[in-house]
């Protein structure tokens, strides 16, 4: 079946270690052509309908490509015009090395059996199988490797014909020579009949290319002068991270450095784009700066002049150079690896011709010049960008366009945005993972009540937010006894219903989260099984997990039983449903009966958990009233919270603190545990300043002492302090994160914001993919359920909980984003004050927290770039003072909102003080001006309202 | 980076150019030693392996190690010092050449008819001059044509193999050293091929229940075929031998 | 003394086989069943299971009457009584040596079985317990007859008969038993100018041929003082070599092979015989003129 010659392959690491190995050289690979007789048949995608139509070529013909072309042109590629496409295993395998996204793009097109790609592995057959010769460069091998298959194609079908794309000049002509048929890839498409959309995508990585041009940037170092330089020790290997606000600062993070490194001015960032890896060199000390607080926007020019940003880079020096407290800085001397990616964003207005520029709606990204001849029609869109190369002489990397997501400004484009952004996989589920739902209608059968409890006598209800349609937790509690109270958690069965290894069980796991968005909600699951078969809507029978506590009146658990479930939820609540009828001292129902044990039982278990030391955070959460007709926010408010909020969480945190220590207690090594780790006591640094200020001394050296002085951070004439205290302490929390058991030490276990040793996530199986697993691990548990490699697999419970990670924060952020993006909608022509609370002071600028709603905005206390003449900075107390008006943090002002609409990107509300009243600078309340409220000055302070305090 | 290794491409092939339920190429001579009562060569891919046999003979030595009614097998397991990338001294009876030399003799007793040499002794030494992946195998293999070659009474061929998952599902034959390194558990048989009776059986790391069985299956597969290989290895040898002694002292 | 040493790539081996073919009997490996019928009588080499007979090592069947063997082409010395054996003291006990004879246990020689110095019938005296290191110690080379096996499989010698006894000067080459072929006589006055003892045990002695009967090898004797002339020397080493050059390409050793191959050999000097090139060569022309011969 396989003839068997072994070779000698030489690899040389480090030290100079031999490797030998194997390469098996086989005759039993087929060319994949359906037209072949000689080979034995193969499942192949090419087919000889398919029609390449190149107006150079008369006859339909096969394409080779090289691998510069797939990395290079992966756009192209993708476009479903070109087809009957031979890969070559050894251009798979240089891809694969070269990058590893480009080959998952590659091989989804492979995967694709409409796009008839073949994977031809060439070095494996016996008739294409090349050795590499002496001191041969890997490259001139591969591209002879290659030219070999492509004549044996030849030779082996006569009959049909073949063209070999490379943009490697040399190669192509090497071909030529032996008489393969090659083009460019540029020459090719732009000779294609049906063109018209693909030459916008073209790589431009040559073009522009003009000798003569000035350099505007620096050269890199060559590779091997950054290897040496690294191993030497005189070169640091980093991530680099730009700047948010300013273009021409940047940050380094180095393993061996505890700060990160700064990078500043045009020849200091050297091309560098935010998450490459690049090389650095480190300044003498006495050339660090310190990091600007200023703010700097590269207003984007046609042409390759940099007059202007050399004037920035001098305000920028004189900025940064006098300070002290100087850290570590650097210049970027070469790019290790890029990590480009596709960018969303507009087209910058008022520049004329094929050459546009892109402004990418993330503002660490750079520019990006693109050449594009549909314009006009482009810049009413929001696009797909990709950068292609940045050479020195250009200003601007160069990049082409991939497609255009929609209108600018449409709803729907801009969730498209903010999913793309977040890299949030929203597409329709698949049919295959559609397959794998239960046939409705779905019904019960006696199987299944045989293997779980029955639970339907029951009184269990539901309490949720109101609007939802993915129930998956629902409670009762009954007396059992005089003394015992029965409390039982129900959580919907979803894993039930997905199966280990299913693609919707690997769908889910990719989504790992439902993202919620302002208007739309992306499911981890299909609807089918998110808002029916596993939501415990009332009346229905349903599947469930059952989590049951025998309880004191004191909520002291004295038992705990977990098993799955048939339930029948008496009634689904809204948490203002169930508040009223704990209220209606009248209802006398077991419903309410339960309710109100539930609800005493959570209060002891609050105070309990609060006495432990759980921290009672707050963020400013709003939401957003949609008019239902034409999907336009009509209010934003603040999340009203009842006390049946608070019952529902404490029974969940139960439920889960409960599971968690089971499934550890059986799992030691690949439980799915939740820990949140202790912040370092440096990022308390801006809350105890404030809190210093204010006269609190706010103890971080335990969660327990940060709970108590939180709680004793109250001013009765400010009653909205305490929340900024919690707002403030929030943001110096780290984030929680989901790991497997086995991956970490006991002590690492534990969740610092609840103050528990033990976490995990049980209770919302539809909407987490974490509680799917661990909804397993409970079942092997009870014994309902078998396991399954993956799930005892410490490597890949890690690797999954990576993943789930990565999603949660996406999806947090994506929520966010809709959450701001819809607010603007709201605020779109609004004018209006607003009380609000100073949050951080800054230099130039009052951070201003405005709780009605949760906005956060800057106010600026001068010009971009100018140091205020009104306000005096105190950098020490974080004070700014104009005149006899001192603003501390925390103080409450009120401001004027409107919305900057300028930059359609980066629409941002821009604030104006009304209250305290500071002369030159504050503007007048809107109730007292008529029409003159673009007068800058307030002749009269409001002394009614003040609220300001001196202390 | 060894996360993204694929021990098997989606095409089917691994990493050498072999399919998953294929053997590396396997080459053996026996006879290679005069002095030894039996020895033998074996390659198993870039694995090489020499084995030597003494006896059964007297028992030397410790002479209460001798069993009345079966021979002592002693087995010793060593490695050259150029067989592996770096070049190692590697002093003799360190922890994982006993251990290879116990599991050995666990094989190798299992197949020879002991019960017929009692208060003898047979002596077989191993020695790998190339490890590149699954040495205790090739080690089995090679001390089994040594054994032969000794004329020394086996029940039948004693043969080991490896197997491993690919990607977490397709089972896969012959480990190199290359696949052993990228990861996946390894699950190690020495079985008689013929009677399907496992000797020995280790795993080099834990196996779910649910693929075991599939593996295990894979692995006694390949120790079958390997028993064929070795089995035509034998005869042809024989044939050489017996017609240059002109098959004397045979009717 | 400066010597030239060959090494040699695996690659550059010469193939030393000899083979011609002829017809192949049939060739049975360990495992492999031999009969499904069971009224055969199990020999050598065969085991019982599941009611088959099956074979336990690797070689041909022999069958007699409905004894079934499979004789192995190599093995330990299965000694049998009357086969001349040559080998060496390794142990000195009470009223016997015991003695490596290349089978699978060490070979006994009794005190009782010896000539003693003085007389066939000699009385053994506990004196004679006493001086037994002096008749041979350990390490000596002894010719000498299987007299009798034991039930263990390990063999009882003699050395009763003058021609067998302590040996002197010579050479000692260990090569396969199975490569003896029996016959009459394993003792062997070559008209080259040595003798030579085919031990049936693969241990194969080569000295100088002694003109002086009376003073044999028979005996305790060992006399090295006794120069041995350098032509002597030189054939006794071409013998070796051309014993070894037999050995290597397998083929069967007995008088007339042995002259032979000492025959064919002379083309080469006695250094040579050691190339491997040499050695098939000489290995090949042997084969020729024995198959001749038999075809004559």
């Amino acid at each position: 079946m396989f003839t068997t010659k072994s070779f000698i392959k030489k690899n040389k690491v480090g030290n100079y270690l031999k490797h030998v190995r194997e390469h098996y050289i086989r005759d039993d690979i087929a060319c994949g052509l359906q037209e072949c007789e000689s080979c034995f048949p193969v499942e192949s995608f090419l087919s000889p309908d398919h029609e390449n139509k190149c107006a150079l070529f008369e006859f339909n013909h096969y394409i080779i490509l090289d691998t510069n072309v797939i990395l290079d042109q992966m756009d192209i590629l993708e476009e479903s015009i070109l087809g009957n496409v031979i890969i070559l295993h050894t251009v798979l395998k240089e891809v694969k090395h070269r990058s590893l996204p480009m080959y998952k793009r590659l091989y989804n097109i492979i995967d694709n059996p409409s796009r008839h790609f073949y994977v031809f592995i060439n070095d494996h057959h016996k008739g294409t199988y090349l050795q590499q010769k002496e001191a041969e460069l890997v490259n001139d091998y591969n591209d002879r490797c290659i030219r070999a298959a492509c004549s044996w194609y030849i030779n082996h079908a006569p009959k049909c014909r073949f063209i070999f794309l490379t943009d490697d000049s040399a190669n192509r002509a090497k071909a030529l020579q032996e008489n393969i048929q090659s083009l460019s890839v540029s020459d090719y498409i732009t000779n294609l009949n049906n063109n018209s959309s693909l030459t916008d995508k073209l790589s431009r990585k040559d073009y522009h290319a003009k000798d003569a041009a000035k350099d505007v940037f620096p050269n890199h170092l060559t590779n091997v002068e950054l290897l040496t330089g690294i191993r030497e020790g005189r070169l640091l290997q980093g991530t680099f991270r730009a700047s948010r606000d300013n273009f021409l600062e940047g940050f380094v993070s180095v393993d061996s450095y505890e700060d990160q490194i700064i990078v500043q001015g045009r020849a200091g960032l050297n091309r560098a784009v935010d998450g490459d890896t690049v090389a650095l060199e480190l300044f003498r000390e006495d050339d660090w700066v310190c990091p600007s607080d200023i703010v700097l926007e590269d207003e984007g020019v046609e042409d390759e002049n940099v007059d202007d940003v050399i004037s920035k880079e001098n305000e920028l020096k004189r900025e940064t150079k006098k300070k002290r407290g100087a850290k570590p800085t650097g210049r970027v001397v070469g790019i290790i690896r890029r990590k480009w990616r596709q960018y969303c964003g507009i087209l910058q207005g008022g520049i004329d011709g094929v050459y546009q520029l892109f402004v990418p709606a993330d503002k660490s990204i750079p520019k990006i010049r693109v050449e594009t001849r549909q314009a006009e029609f482009l810049r009413t869109q929001k696009l797909i960008v990709t950068i292609d190369s940045w050479p020195k002489h250009s200003r601007y990397p160069h990049g082409h366009f991939v497609r255009a997501l929609g209108k600018i400004g449409d709803q729907s484009t801009e969730n498209e945005v903010i999913l793309l952004e977040h890299d949030v996989p929203h597409s329709q589920f698949s049919e295959e993972v559609l397959a794998c739902l239960p046939k409705m209608p779905w019904i019960i059968t006696d199987d299944d009540v045989t293997k779980r409890v029955d639970l339907r006598h029951l009184d269990i209800c539901s309490v949720d937010p109101p609007g939802c349609t993915d129930i998956d937790d629902a409670l009762h509690c009954r007396p059992i006894d005089p003394e015992k109270l029965e409390v039982g958690v129900h959580i919907a069965d979803v894993s039930h219903f997905i199966r280990p290894g299913t693609p919707l069980d690997r769908e889910a796991a990719s989504r790992a989260t439902t993202v919620y968005l302002v208007n739309n909600r992306i499911d981890m699951v299909p609807e089918l099984l998110s808002s029916n078969l596993c939501s415990l809507r009332g009346g229905e029978e349903r599947f469930a997990f059952s989590c049951i506590w025998e309880m004191d009146h004191n909520a002291n658990i004295l038992n705990v039983r977990f098993h799955k479930s048939i339930i029948k939820s008496r009634k689904a609540m809204t948490y203002e449903e169930a508040q009223l009828i704990i209220d209606d001292k009248t209802k006398q129902d077991s419903v309410a009966e339960s309710l109100r044990n539930l609800n005493k039982l959570a209060k002891i278990m609050k105070q309990r958990r609060l006495a432990n030391g759980a921290l009672v955070l707050a963020s400013p959460e709003v939401k957003i009233q949609m008019d239902s007709e034409t999907m336009e926010p009509l209010d934003v408010e603040v999340k009203k919270l009842f006390e049946t909020n608070s019952m529902i969480e404490e029974f969940m945190l139960q439920a889960n603190i409960s599971v968690a220590e089971k499934i550890l207690e059986v799992f030691p090594d690949c439980a799915m545990l939740r820990r949140h780790p202790v912040p370092p006591s440096l990022n308390f640094d801006p809350l105890v300043k404030a809190g210093r200020h204010l006269g609190f001394e706010i103890k971080v050296d335990s969660g327990k002492n940060l709970a108590k002085s939180l709680d004793e951070a109250i001013k009765k004439d400010n009653p909205y302090l305490n929340t900024m205290f919690r707002i403030l302490a929030t943001r110096c929390m780290l984030q929680a994160v989901y790991f497997a058991s086995g991956a970490f030490q006991k002590e690492d276990y534990y969740h610092y914001g609840l103050a528990v040793p033990l976490y995990t996530h049980f209770t919302s199986p539809i909407r987490r993919y974490a509680d799917i697993i661990v909804h397993r691990l409970l079942a092997v548990i009870c014994g309902s359920d078998a396991t399954y490699p993956d799930l005892l697999d410490k490597k890949k419970t890690t690797d999954l909980c990576q993943n789930l990670n990565y999603r949660n924060r996406m999806a947090q952020y994506a929520g966010r984003a809709s959450i701001a993006f819809n607010t603007h909608l709201f605020f779109k022509g609004k004018l209006q004050d607003e009380e609000g609370y100073v949050l951080y002071v800054r230099k130039n600028a009052l951070q201003i927290l405005i709780p009605r709603y949760g906005l956060e905005c800057t106010l600026f206390l001068a010009r971009k770039g100018e140091t205020s003449n009104i306000f005096e900075y105190n950098e020490e107390d974080q004070t700014q003072k104009a005149g006899d008006v001192v603003l501390h943090a925390f103080d409450p002002v009120v401001v004027r909102l409107t919305l900057d609409s300028n930059n359609i990107q980066h629409e941002k509300f821009v604030l104006q003080l009304v209250k305290p009243v500071v002369d030159n600078f504050s503007v007048p309340g809107i109730d007292q001006t008529d029409d003159n409220d673009k007068k800058r000055k307030s002749p009269e302070p409001d002394k009614k309202k003040r609220k300001k305090k001196k202390h | 980076m060894s996360k993204n290794r694929e021990l098997l491409s989606k095409i089917g092939l691994r990493l050498d150019g072999r399919r998953a339920d294929e053997l590396r190429r396997i080459r053996c001579k026996l006879g290679v030693f005069t002095e030894p009562d039996g020895s033998a060569y074996l390659e198993q891919g870039l694995t090489k392996i020499l084995a030597a046999v003494y006896g059964p003979h007297q028992v030397r030595g410790n002479r209460s190690k001798a069993q009345h009614d079966a021979a002592v097998v002693n087995c010793q397991f060593s490695m050259a010092v150029f067989s592996t990338g770096e070049r190692k001294r590697r002093p003799r009876g360190d922890r994982k050449s006993t251990e290879i030399s116990i599991h050995l003799r666990q094989a190798l007793t299992a197949a020879i008819k002991t019960e017929l040499y009692p208060w003898s002794q047979i002596d077989v030494y191993v020695e790998v001059l190339h490890a590149d992946g699954g040495i205790y195998p090739a080690c089995v293999n090679a001390a089994t044509l040594a054994l032969i070659d000794a004329g020394i009474p086996l029940k039948e061929y004693v043969c080991a193999c490896t197997a491993s998952l690919a990607n977490n599902d397709v089972p896969m034959l012959d480990i190199s050293h290359q696949e052993e390194i990228i990861g996946g558990p390894t699950l190690t048989v020495a079985a008689l091929p013929m009677s399907g009776k496992i000797v020995l059986m280790e795993m080099s790391q834990r196996f779910h229940v649910d693929h075991l069985q599939k593996v295990l299956e894979k692995a006694l597969q390949g120790c079958r075929d390997i028993k064929h290989i070795l089995d035509e290895a034998v005869k042809s040898h024989i044939q050489d031998v017996g017609s240059s002694t002109g098959w004397a002292n045979t009717t | 003394m400066p010597q030239k040493i060959h090494i040699r790539l695996a690659a550059h081996r010469v193939n030393a086989s000899v083979a011609v073919n002829r017809r192949v009997p049939k060739i049975f490996t360990p495992g492999q069943v031999i009969t499904e019928q069971n009224e055969f009588m199990r020999g050598h080499g065969t085991y019982e299971e599941e009611g088959f007979l099956k074979s336990s090592v690797a070689g041909v069947k022999e069958q007699v009457n409905n004894l079934i063997s499979i004789r192995p082409l190599k093995s330990r010395y299965n000694g049998e009584v009357g086969d001349v054996v040559v080998g060496r003291i390794t142990e000195v006990q009470q009223k016997r040596w015991k003695v490596d004879t290349n089978s699978r246990l060490d070979s006994v020689l009794l005190l009782s079985s010896v000539n003693l110095p003085g007389g066939e019938l000699r009385r053994r005296s506990a004196e004679d317990e006493h001086m037994m290191r002096q008749y041979l110690q350990e390490g000596d080379l002894i010719s000498a007859e299987v007299q009798s096996v034991f039930s263990d499989g390990s063999l009882s010698l003699h050395t009763r008969s003058l021609k067998y006894g302590k040996l002197s000067q010579g050479v000692l080459i260990k090569v396969f038993p199975s490569l003896i072929k029996r016959s009459k006589t394993h003792f062997h006055n070559l008209y080259v100018g040595a003798s030579i003892i085919l031990g049936n045990n693969g241990f194969i002695w080569i000295y100088p041929t002694v003109t002086n009967s009376e003073d044999g090898v028979g005996g305790f004797v060992q006399n090295l003082e006794e120069v041995v002339s350098r032509p002597e020397r030189e054939t006794i080493a071409r013998l070796r070599n051309c014993i070894l050059a037999l050995t290597q390409s397998k083929m069967m050793l007995f008088d007339t092979s042995i002259l032979y191959a000492f025959e064919e050999s002379q083309k080469y000097s006695v250094p040579e015989l050691l190339v491997p090139e040499a050695m098939v060569d000489v290995a090949i022309l042997t084969q020729d003129r024995l198959s001749m011969a038999e075809n004559s």
